[in-house]
């Protein structure tokens, strides 16, 4: 049992779920109704109108409406938005047991103790009928989910079900008059619209509950004889089915759970049962101490129960709802029902894999937890409560797209958790003894280790690593080295999410996520008032995740906020850009498409990626309070400001973030006193002072506005001030401008003016003004005041300013990084923004201060670098390496070891099994037995010289091994290349050697020899070819067809090296007309491709018109234009054709009869005509006049010409 | 030497980077605080082979005095045949004495020593005679490589279960169970390249792995994949005679040119089995020619 939410209060009599929301009713012994919310945990409402006990309570499923009964036979109709009770219901004589709502008509059903079940119209706010037929008090009354039926418990021992189908109907066509006229007269005698349709009889005692089933005829009900019954009905019957005996008490409640086949029950006894409904047998028991049990209630929709007792009530799921899954690439696992599924993220395509449970085995609570999956090994390990906790490891088979139904014997074992830590092991914790068992994919034990700290649960931390869980703390542990790697103490961490590069991790605890580097080095803890349910790292390192109600992220500073909110919980299992994969409660994958452009912008301010920041300011519509709330906490108003639109906001955003310009605009349209003062202390902040003066302008701030002037030196305006004053008889900033000017005259006059003749005599006589002084002392007669004595007067003069006015040096402001940052995106994203006023030097010191920073951050990065390596430091010199025992033993052993042992003999190389099996030259070549492959390829085909072949021997032999470095300074051992590789072939069978020639590479040379040949260069495509004549011997192909095909390479190759030998050496022989001409007419002969024979013609027809043999270069001609040459050549072919029809003759005679079939002699390039004697080559087949025979073969430079030879072999396929 | 101890293991890291042919970063992580004088020894040893395998030879002959411990001589012994083959007779002979001698033959060390300069005298005989009763992590792999070279995998196999034993997950074990899979080959060639690439994953990449790997893919014949490996290799050190020799290896088999490999490898590494290997061939290939005509 998964308790969700408890209260403690007066005994829980009545609870309701409310269908929607997480609301829960409880009416209490006390007269109270309270409503909670029991996700958040608080109290919403209470409603205290009853007197005494409130035994029934149920919402409304659509309306804002609940009903209550109590033992003040009132049965009270609540609206709960208005938090008032709107009517009352009367006309039970005795205490009210239960209250419920129809789910379509406005009716409630009552129970009562004055042995009556009444149905209401609460519409019409009537009773519309009366049950009467028990013969004690009912204990509860309900309607069927869909029909027209009651069911009723009471303590007269009995159950009965009542029809009501004629009161629906009388309530759906009231219209029906004749109808109404007999149901007028049932109401009179009652009873009539609801008869007793079955009496269930069977309990010893009496029955407080019975309750239908949702869907199936079925009733359950539970009594004082402490049994729970279960009855079947059909149209005409209903009869008791089975008894389920186990309560030690009274039975309070009992009801079918919404959504799984299984029956719970509460009682006196003090606790709940859960039952399986088809088995009829308890599945758990859960206990209270001390409270009894009085009611249960069933969420409607949701996998929700709730239990009310003596003090308080509990809301609580029967199992987990989580899916147990693992992910692994774009691929998830998953547990759904008793199936292993798949799913691809790529394609959303979901697949059943194997079974994992056999159908019919009892599923509470036993449902996997998690699940471990390790790509390589295609193996899952699922772990479940079974057993105080389990593991069960499955492979699943390569073809696994498994319909079958047959649940594989999985290998099985006990444990905390369990969970891959590498390819082919998986860790087992073993939470008594605190130690983990590392174990083989045959469930083996490979190695124990015992953890550093009480363990209770296990997770992944990189390959070899484990991340161990104790109540208060995670360490990371290296099962290898025996070493702590981190520590962090945590809340109770329930999931462990890592990101993508094993980085960062983050730990999920009920209302705690802590993001960690992968040392466990904290970065940031966030504190969530709702459950935290999952989460995933997204591409940029933002962490995605949910509570019961909300999809959050997590910036890697710590910032978070919502992206949306969710109706139901879901489990996130991956993000993917805007999209965010999850399962939900069903076990059903969803793609959820997110906005991210709130995060992804604060992410990318966090990163100081301005440019970003900048283009995602264009493009996208962020704003709203909050973000420029945020802007201006992190310290970036200069961003905020391009949000906002209302001045007074954007005033205050330019103040902060010191950009003047933006402010005087902002102030000048609010144009208030109070901006002004600010704007001008921000300019004077700045040393801006013509703002400031503007500023003191504006509010008319005279004094401040003097002693601006007085102190910028602007002795024109502060004169014009003095005038001002003067004009406004402001005596007071006269006086004072006459001051700071050092105009003593004028103050002499304004003394005088205002009245104060002493003050003005004084001031007249100090200063030396004596007419002034004189006629001011005739004015004041006597009154002459008398001078100071004994002090010497100072003149008092400001001293005269060196220059005046302008603004002075500015303040570099904090505009620093981003405006800088702001501009150059600007520049660098669009170019036709060349307004943008450019300050090279502003520009210069922002790069300054970026450098500045960044620099700040590398050192501390390094400092921060330098302490890890500090403290790992710290962490080797713990305790001294107790020896393994190990080491004592070969002693004793290496003492017996020259006595016993003998050295095996060595073992056969795999080369010379090459060599023991081939019959391929190739292969012999490739093992090294040269001798060997020379003499097959002279038996095969007649070659004797074998000079060319040196290399590709070499190359064979060299390509046949490759080199592993074993054992540190120990020789390297060759390690045979064998062909034919594939996953299946069994290992210690050996393949014959991998070649480095094949047939595919002739192909390719055999191309550009045409294309060489085409361009006209001769001497490569000989090159060309003869190698591949030359490489063929040393070629396996694997089929017959394929060892046709070399076969005709062969004739291929050779007719063009003879051509090409024959065309190059036409060409040496610039001074034998006849003999050029003979050659030329011989290549036309051999067998090329057409545009290359084209070739050959055009330059035969050439050759034989220029010496004037017209007949053969006509011929040469009208074979040219059989071949449908391109206009050129087949214009020049026709003229020469037309210029041979005149004369019909050559000049010279050649020793060419083209209507006699021939072949050209290979070495003296002469033609033998069908029926002359010749030898041929073995290998290449070229054909030669008869005194050749015993030399080499001209052509292919490799066989002796007339030798006897058995012909190419060079394919397994023709030894076997 | 790890067996299911307590405690945590000071000397894992450094093994483990001598092992995998991180020979520097072994050397450079070498000060560990708090040994114990055994593994203060066996510390020493590790750095001094490290530096042998760098072929900083005279290094380890100047630094390893009279009085260091029987290990190290060993490794002392190791560097000085490994960088004057000609003296190697003395050498050799002082060896045979040291084993001779009873208080010190049975070492560890000592005889690891043995084993490999035997080997490279391939005398399988001799080498056995020291080395085939095991006893460290060390003299198994060295026992599964000499198995491995006289062609006798069955043997290797045993000597690989012991070490299995000992500790499956061990770097010695998973390494000398990729060397028996590739030199069995057939499908245990996947999983030789499945133990590389768990070590490519856990650490950081050697010259060591990706030959591992790109053998294994040459194996497979997937030559493109294992020229891009190589490659990668080569990067990290252009002299590392193994990536040079199957660079060249893999050249020929992908049709590219490989003489620019072979002629550096000639020059950096001319006793390396590939060089030897070309001329001998060489010699073999005018000798046949001699045969048959």
């Amino acid at each position: 049992m998964l308790t969700k939410f408890e209260t403690k209060s007066n005994r829980v009599k009545g609870l309701s779920f409310h269908p929607k929301r997480p609301w829960i009713l409880a009416s209490l012994h006390s007269g109270v109704i309270q409503l909670w919310d029991y996700r958040m945990g608080t109290l919403i409402d209470r409603f205290d109108e009853h007197e005494g006990p409130v035994r029934g309570v149920h919402f409304h499923n659509s309306q804002p409406l609940f009903v209550s009964g109590g033992d003040d036979y009132k049965i009270k109709v609540w609206n709960y938005k208005n938090h008032r009770c709107l009517f009352t219901l009367l006309g039970h004589l005795d205490y009210i047991r239960t209250v419920q709502f129809h789910h379509e008509y406005p009716w409630i059903v009552s129970a009562s103790d004055d042995q009556t079940i009444r149905i209401w119209n609460w519409q019409s706010r009537t009773c519309v009928s009366v049950l009467t037929g028990h013969n004690h008090y009912v204990m509860c009354a309900s309607f069927h989910p869909k029909e027209d039926l009651v069911v009723s418990a009471s303590l007269d021992q009995t159950v009965r079900v009542w029809d009501i189908g004629a009161l629906r109907k009388k309530t759906v066509s009231p219209a029906d008059d004749i109808m109404r006229l007999t149901q007028m007269n049932s109401d009179l005698f009652g009873g009539v619209d609801a008869i007793v349709k079955y009496v269930l009889e069977g309990h010893d005692r009496g029955v407080n509950w019975a309750a239908f089933h949702p869907t199936l005829p079925l009733i359950v009900s539970g009594a004082d004889d402490r049994q729970v019954k279960l009855w079947r009905m059909n149209e005409t019957k209903a009869w008791e089915v089975d008894t389920l005996r186990g309560h030690m008490n009274n039975v309070s409640s009992v009801m079918f759970h919404a959504k799984q086949d299984i029956i719970v029950s509460n009682s006196e006894d003090k606790s709940i049962r859960v039952w399986d409904a088809t088995k009829r047998t308890g599945l758990q028991t859960f206990r209270r101490e001390h409270d009894r049990f009085w009611i249960l209630a069933v969420h409607p929709e949701m996998n929700l129960l709730a239990a009310g007792h003596d003090s308080g009530m509990i809301v609580f799921k029967l199992e987990r709802e989580r899916p147990a899954f693992a992910l692994s690439g774009d691929s998830l696992f998953y547990a759904k029902d008793r199936f292993l599924r798949y799913y691809e993220y790529s394609t959303q395509r979901d697949s059943q894999v194997i079974p994992i449970r056999r159908p019919g085995t009892p599923s509470l609570n036993q449902s996997p937890r998690t699940l471990s999956y390790s790509p390589t090994e295609n193996a899952v390990l699922i772990c479940s409560d079974l057993d105080g906790g389990s593991y069960e490891l499955y492979i699943i088979p390569k073809d696994s797209v498994g319909r079958s139904d047959v649940v594989q014997d999985a290998k099985r074992g006990t444990g905390g958790s369990a969970v891959f830590i590498a390819r082919n092991r998986f860790a087992v914790l073993e939470k008594s003894t605190s130690q983990v068992l590392v174990k083989n994919l045959k469930n083996e034990v490979v190695k124990k280790s015992p953890l550093p700290i009480p363990t209770d649960a296990i997770f992944y931390a990189g390959t070899g690593n484990l991340l161990c869980r104790s109540e208060d703390k995670v360490v990371i542990f290296d099962l290898q080295q025996r070493l702590v790697l981190g520590e962090l103490q945590t809340p109770f961490v329930r999931y462990v999410v890592w990101s993508s590069d094993m980085e960062s991790v983050a730990l999920l605890s009920k209302h705690t996520i802590i993001i960690a580097s992968k040392k466990l080095v904290l970065q940031c803890t966030l504190h969530e008032t709702i459950r935290v349910k999952s989460g995933a790292w997204d591409d940029n390192g933002v962490f995605i995740y949910t509570t019961l109600n909300h999809i959050k992220y997590c910036l890697p500073n710590g910032d978070s906020g919502i992206i949306r909110t969710l109706d139901v919980p879901i489990y996130i299992t991956k993000v993917s850009g805007n999209t965010i994969f999850c399962l939900d409660r069903d076990g059903k994958n969803k793609a959820i498409t997110i906005n991210a452009t709130e995060y992804i912008f604060k992410l990318s301010l966090l990163r100081k990626r301005y440019d970003h920041v900048m283009s995602m300011i264009k493009n996208s519509q962020l704003c709203g309070q909050a973000m420029i709330a945020y802007l201006q906490q992190k310290g970036f108003p200069e961003v905020a400001l391009h949000f906002v639109e209302d001045e007074r906001i954007r005033f205050n955003l330019a103040l902060e973030s010191g950009n003047i310009s933006v402010a005087v605009a902002s102030a000048t349209q609010i144009n208030e006193k109070d901006h002004w003062y600010r704007l001008g202390v921000e300019a004077l902040r700045q040393g801006n002072s013509g703002i400031v003066e503007f500023a003191y302008q504006q509010t008319k701030n005279f004094e401040r506005l003097s002693f601006l002037y007085l102190i910028t030196g602007n002795l024109d305006k502060l004169s014009k001030l003095m005038k001002i004053a003067e004009v406004k008889n402001n005596v007071m900033g006269q006086f004072h401008n006459a001051l700071y000017l050092g105009d003593v005259k004028e103050r002499v006059k304004i003394l005088e003016n205002a009245g104060h003749l002493p003050l003005a005599y004084i001031t007249a006589s100090v200063h030396g003004l004596n007419d002034i002084a004189e006629r001011l002392a005739t004015e004041l007669g006597d009154n002459v005041p008398s001078l100071p004595e004994g002090k010497t007067p100072s003149l008092l003069m400001p001293p005269t300013p060196i220059m005046c006015g302008g603004d002075w040096p500015l303040l570099r402001v904090m505009k620093g990084i981003f405006e800088g940052g702001l501009e150059s995106a600007d520049r660098g994203g669009t170019v036709d923004e060349e307004d943008v006023e450019g300050d090279w030097g502003e520009e210069l010191d922002i790069n300054v201060d970026g450098m500045e920073n960044r620099d700040i951050e590398d050192i501390l990065a390094a400092a921060e670098a330098g302490e890890e390596e500090n403290d790992e430091e710290g962490g080797w010199g713990l305790e001294d390496l107790v020896l393994p025992p190990e080491l004592d033993t070969p002693k004793a052993s290496a003492n017996a070891r020259s006595s016993v042992f003998v050295t095996p003999p060595q073992g056969m190389p795999v080369s010379q099994s090459w060599s023991q099996k081939s019959s391929l030259a190739a292969e012999q070549a490739a093992a090294g037995s040269f001798d060997t492959a020379m003499r097959l390829l002279h038996r095969q085909l007649g070659i004797k010289n074998f000079t060319p072949l040196k290399s590709m021997f070499l190359d064979l032999f060299n390509g046949s091994h490759s080199y592993l470095r074993a054992f540190s300074s120990c020789p390297v051992v060759p390690l045979a290349i064998e062909r034919g590789w594939s996953e299946s072939s069994s290992p210690n069978v050996r393949s014959p050697p991998a070649l480095v020639y094949d047939f595919s590479q002739l192909d390719e040379k055999l191309k550009s020899g045409y294309k060489a040949t085409t361009t006209g260069k001769f001497t490569e495509a000989l090159r060309l070819f003869l190698s591949i004549l030359h490489t063929i011997p040393l070629v396996v192909v694997e089929t017959r067809r394929e060892v046709d095909e070399v076969k005709e390479l062969i004739v291929i190759v050779k007719e063009y090296v003879l051509g090409l030998q024959m065309e190059l050496k036409r060409r040496e022989m610039k001074d034998d007309p006849v003999r050029q001409q003979e050659l030329a007419a011989y290549f036309t002969h051999c067998n090329l491709q057409t545009p290359h024979l084209r070739l050959a013609l055009l330059s035969a027809m050439g050759v034989c018109y220029k010496a004037k043999n017209l007949a053969t270069a006509s011929n040469f001609a009208r074979r040219l234009l059989e071949t449908s040459p391109v206009d050129s050549q087949a214009k020049m072919a026709r003229q020469v054709v037309q210029a041979a029809e005149r004369n019909m003759t050559d000049e010279t005679k050649l020793n060419y009869d083209f209507r006699n079939p021939f072949v050209v002699c290979g070495s003296t390039y002469v033609p033998i005509y069908r029926g002359q004697k010749d030898v041929s080559c073995p290998y290449c087949t070229a054909r030669f006049v008869p005194n050749q025979e015993g030399n080499i073969c001209t052509v292919c430079d490799l066989a002796v010409i007339g030798a006897d030879a058995s012909g190419l072999l060079c394919s397994p396929s023709q030894v076997r | 030497m790890s067996a299911m101890g307590a405690g945590p293991d000071h000397l894992f890291n450094l093994r483990n980077n001598f092992y995998l042919g991180a020979y520097q970063t072994a050397i450079n992580n070498s000060e560990i605080a708090n040994l114990s004088p055994e593994n203060a020894v066996e510390r020493d040893c590790l750095v001094f082979r490290s530096y042998i395998a760098l072929g900083s030879y005279q290094l380890v002959i100047s630094e390893i005095d009279e009085s260091a411990a029987t290990p190290l001589q060993a490794v002392k012994l190791l560097a000085m045949y490994l960088s004057t083959p000609q003296n190697k007779e003395s050498t050799i002979s002082s060896l045979k004495e040291w084993l001779a001698d009873s208080t010190i033959g049975n070492n560890d060390t000592l005889r690891l020593i043995a084993g490999i300069i035997f080997m490279h005298e391939e005398d399988y005989n001799e080498t056995l005679k020291h080395t085939h009763a095991g006893g460290t992590m060390d003299l198994y792999a060295l026992n599964v490589q000499i198995f491995i070279k006289m062609h006798r995998a069955e043997y290797a196999e045993k000597q690989l279960r012991v070490m299995q034993q000992i500790d499956e997950d061990h770097t010695l074990t998973q390494l000398a169970s990729a060397w028996l899979n590739l030199a069995v080959g057939g499908s245990k060639i996947q999983e030789a390249y499945l133990i590389f690439e768990d070590f490519s994953e856990k650490y950081p990449m050697t010259c060591l792995i990706l030959n591992g790997k790109a053998v294994c893919c040459m194996q497979m014949g997937n030559f493109d994949e294992a020229e891009t490996l190589l490659l990668e290799a080569l990067n990290k050190d252009a002299k590392d005679p193994e990536t040079l020799a199957n660079l060249v290896v893999c050249s020929l088999h992908v049709g590219k040119s490989s003489s620019r490999h072979l002629s550096q490898l000639k020059l950096s590494h001319p006793e390396h089995i590939l060089v030897k290997r070309v001329s001998s061939a060489e010699d073999n290939f005018e000798r046949a020619v001699q045969l048959v005509a």
